[in-house]
């Protein structure tokens, strides 16, 4: 009887899934592994390499610098926080496993910084970097101001590390951000490589906890929220509803804030084409998930809306400013249609592309109290 | 069982809607307003100036608690009191109005007439938790401002992107105090006290009443000002008092802003609406002489204002068992400590048509010792299994199940 019961029941549930859509491959035959190794092995672990190896060289160049405060030393530690930060725009998006535990991206690029906190670290000479509540005073932020931001001009800047009252302590500051940098990076790369790679590989089935279902949020996330609110939206005032151009990332630079934006719009295509790291290899990614499943959208092919609609945000940042405050503070509309090209890729992302893929969103916006 | 529920329901709607067939018979010579307005002779006759500066003051002292550079333990217990230790005036608040005031918060914790005239050492129990959670505020976190927080010792530690302050049990103690007014001042006062018939006809009140004799110097009845008492303590603070739902949720951070949660759940979405509605009515049927309108209307609020503690408490257990399964621990102790001050809440609550709460003091007590007793560091070693044996011990006592009340 239990049997015939659970025999009808089968019969009815059977019915009630092919009823429920077009007929065509099932989300769950797709060689989910093939993408994790190709992210795994030809994305992550060599864009942590890479990026290990800018913050090792950021390290060297503020030691460098803090034992001879010149002008040409001053310049080339300069160059070198304009490398880390544009590789880090490549693992920004990483936030799994270690990162996430130690807030990685939180320590390393929390924007606008809080200068004022800064100076009284340094006058005090006494902090805990490792406290929560000083993210955003260290990372590529607060670096971004202790080489650009301390004065009007470089001697002006140089006289912080050379003749200012607290000297030792800007010096002893600047080398505790980057030596913090560097061992964050480091730690993250040899979990990576000692072991966590094989477990997010081998993580391959579906489900909520599936290495594919958390990177493929994380990345959205990513997207959503520090490359389209983050660089764009926020200076553009679309969430507050005025602009704040002093909220753009790299502030107090040179113009630098577009290449950290193009090179994460870049590193964010590449990922989900299954480009390798600094190659033109195309491997497995979302895109070929996408079209395994001959994913349409009005009547159209998904991932070849994706990669237009990057194509089209792309184009529209092209005419920005290299500054970003200078745009926001001169002509912000360009910055917001930015923003709405980016928008539109989030739909297609969070909404169309994780529908067949059958991934839930594991984020909400927080309620704030 | 289940079935038993199935049919219970049909058939008890049927009977709720009998009964407002017969009520509504009676109700002929009541005039509901459309918004909460009253007047006699042309003059407003609703009056809450008292709940409305108690909920202010409530939000000073929460300010106050993680104001680090400025806060001592003597301000806060001032705050608290309204008092310096000899029982002389102060003025611990920044708004000018709140110190003129003579009123004070504690003065009105765990004070209501039905569940604490005769039960003076629970009451004076009560009022000193909050005491000690402000001295532990600035004796054990303060000096800890700037530490990393781990078991047993306290400090801060990351919640999303900011930072919460902790006890060594992983519990905010600003977060213990907030939440648990909620039960202990507004919800005590409001059902145990104001909406009490004890309160309502003590006295000549309902002769009173009924000849429309005012109270001295005042535009109300007695009875009049003490249902605009208990409408204080949700609508105190809200935009248009009058026509407060427009603005649920946003109006403080106490049961204004957690009706408000509870009702944007769509299993309790019409809860706020009910609130409002039994308050307006309830006090138009004391224009119209009606005390068993009235009561019937207590009896709804009663009922609603406990079960938005009680999902809140369920809420919060749920949401932190998420985020523990998440490696999200400072956002779980975040959860845990306004659900601590929920729980706490409980035993305020009050089950309509007796002088119960929900949960008694030492069923919500026997609650939080359990969620801090899975190891020697309180929530640092709790399970997510203790998590959902309480969750549940807290839904089965109400009418909702733990899967609306985690939803939201």
């Amino acid at each position: 009887m239990k049997k015939f019961a659970l025999f009808i029941l089968s019969i009815i549930l059977f019915w009630g899934c092919t009823d429920d859509g077009p007929s065509g491959p099932s989300a769950d035959d797709f060689d989910r592994e093939a993408i994790l190794e190709n992210w795994a092995d030809n994305i992550i672990i060599p864009s942590f390499t890479n990026f290990s190896e800018t913050t090792g060289q950021l390290h060297t160049s503020a030691e460098t610098f803090a034992a001879d405060p010149t002008q040409q030393n001053l310049e080339s530690l300069r160059n070198s926080w304009e490398t880390a930060y544009l590789a880090f725009q490549h693992v920004s998006m990483f936030e799994m496993g270690i990162a996430m535990e130690f807030r990685f991206r939180d320590y390393l690029n929390i924007y606008p910084t809080d200068a004022e906190e800064i100076e009284n670290s340094i006058q005090s000479g006494t902090y805990n970097l490792e406290l929560p509540s000083l993210t955003d005073s260290q990372g590529f932020p607060a670096l971004d101001y202790l080489l650009h931001g301390l004065g009007e001009n470089d001697d002006e800047i140089l006289s912080h590390y050379t003749t200012d009252a607290n000297a030792e302590n800007y010096r002893t500051y600047l080398t505790d951000i980057t030596s913090r940098i560097d061992n964050l990076t480091h730690q993250v790369l040899d979990s990576w490589t000692s072991g966590y790679r094989d477990e997010f590989v081998n993580n391959s089935g579906n489900g909520a906890n599936s290495s594919l279902d958390m990177m493929v949020n994380d990345y959205i996330f990513y997207y959503e929220k520090n490359l389209r609110a983050g660089k764009i939206g926020i200076p553009a005032g679309v969430f507050s509803g005025t602009p704040l151009s002093s909220h753009v990332e790299a502030y107090y630079s040179n113009g630098f804030s577009k290449a950290l934006f193009n090179e994460a719009l870049t590193a964010s295509v590449n990922f989900f084409n299954g480009i390798h790291f600094d190659s033109e290899t195309n491997g497995q990614s979302l895109d070929d998930y996408l079209d395994y499943l001959n994913t349409m959208k009005d009547g159209a092919d998904l991932t070849g809306l994706i990669n237009s609609q990057f194509q089209l945000a792309h184009d529209e940042a092209e005419a920005l400013n290299p500054d970003f405050a200078a745009q926001v503070e001169s002509d912000n509309t360009l910055m917001l249609s930015t923003y709405d090209e980016l928008q539109k890729n989030v739909v297609n992302l969070k909404v169309d592309m994780l529908q067949a893929l059958n991934i839930n969103v594991d984020y909400v916006d927080a309620d704030g109290d | 069982m289940k079935t038993i529920r199935l049919l219970l329901l049909p058939l008890l709607t049927l009977i709720f809607f009998v009964s407002c067939d017969i009520n509504s018979s009676d109700d002929e010579d009541i005039e509901v307003p459309p918004t909460y307005e009253f007047e006699r002779n042309g003059e407003s006759t609703v009056a809450f100036s008292g709940q409305t500066t108690r909920i202010k003051m409530a939000d000073e002292l929460f300010a106050a608690m993680l104001d680090f550079d400025n806060t001592t333990e003597e301000l806060l217990l001032q705050m608290y009191r309204n008092q310096d230790e000899s029982g002389n005036e102060v003025d611990p608040y920044s708004d000018e109005e709140l110190n003129a005031s003579t009123k004070s918060i504690k003065s009105k914790v765990a004070a209501s007439r039905d569940y604490f005239t005769s039960n003076a050492s629970l009451s004076v129990e009560i009022k000193n938790d909050f005491e000690t959670w402000m001295i532990g505020q600035v004796n054990e976190v303060f000096p800890n401002q700037n530490q990393l927080a781990s078991p047993g010792v306290p400090g801060q530690i990351a919640d999303g992107s900011g930072e919460r302050y902790i006890n060594g049990q992983g519990l905010e103690y600003d977060q213990m105090v907030a939440k648990s007014l909620n039960g202990a001042l507004m919800a005590d006062q409001m059902l145990n006290n104001y909406l009490s018939p004890a309160v309502l006809d003590e006295g000549s009140n309902r002769e009173e009443n009924d000849n429309g004799e005012t109270a001295e110097g005042s535009n109300y009845t007695t009875m009049e000002h003490k249902w605009d008492e208990a409408y204080g303590y949700i609508f105190g603070t809200s935009a248009n008092p009058a026509n407060p739902v427009a603005t649920i949720g946003s109006d403080d951070i106490f049961l204004n802003k957690y009706t408000g949660s509870v009702n944007q759940d769509d299993d309790f979405n019409t809860i706020a609406e009910d609130i409002f509605n039994a308050f307006k009515l309830g006090r138009a049927a004391i224009v119209a002489g009606d005390y068993e309108v009235r009561d019937e209307q207590a009896a709804i609020i009663q009922e609603s204002i406990s079960k938005v503690i009680g999902v809140r408490a369920v809420y919060y257990l749920q949401a932190a068992k998420r985020q523990i399964e998440d490696d999200q621990l400072g956002s779980a102790f975040h959860s845990l400590s306004e659900g601590y001050g929920f729980i706490y809440s409980l035993q305020f609550t009050r089950i309509p048509g007796t002088e119960q709460p929900y949960l008694t003091n030492s069923e919500a007590e026997a609650i939080l010792t359990d969620l801090l007793d899975d190891g020697e560091n309180g929530l640092w070693d709790l399970e997510t299994s203790t998590l959902d044996d309480l969750s549940e011990q807290i839904a089965d006592k109400f009418d909702f199940t733990l899967e609306e009340a985690a939803s939201n």
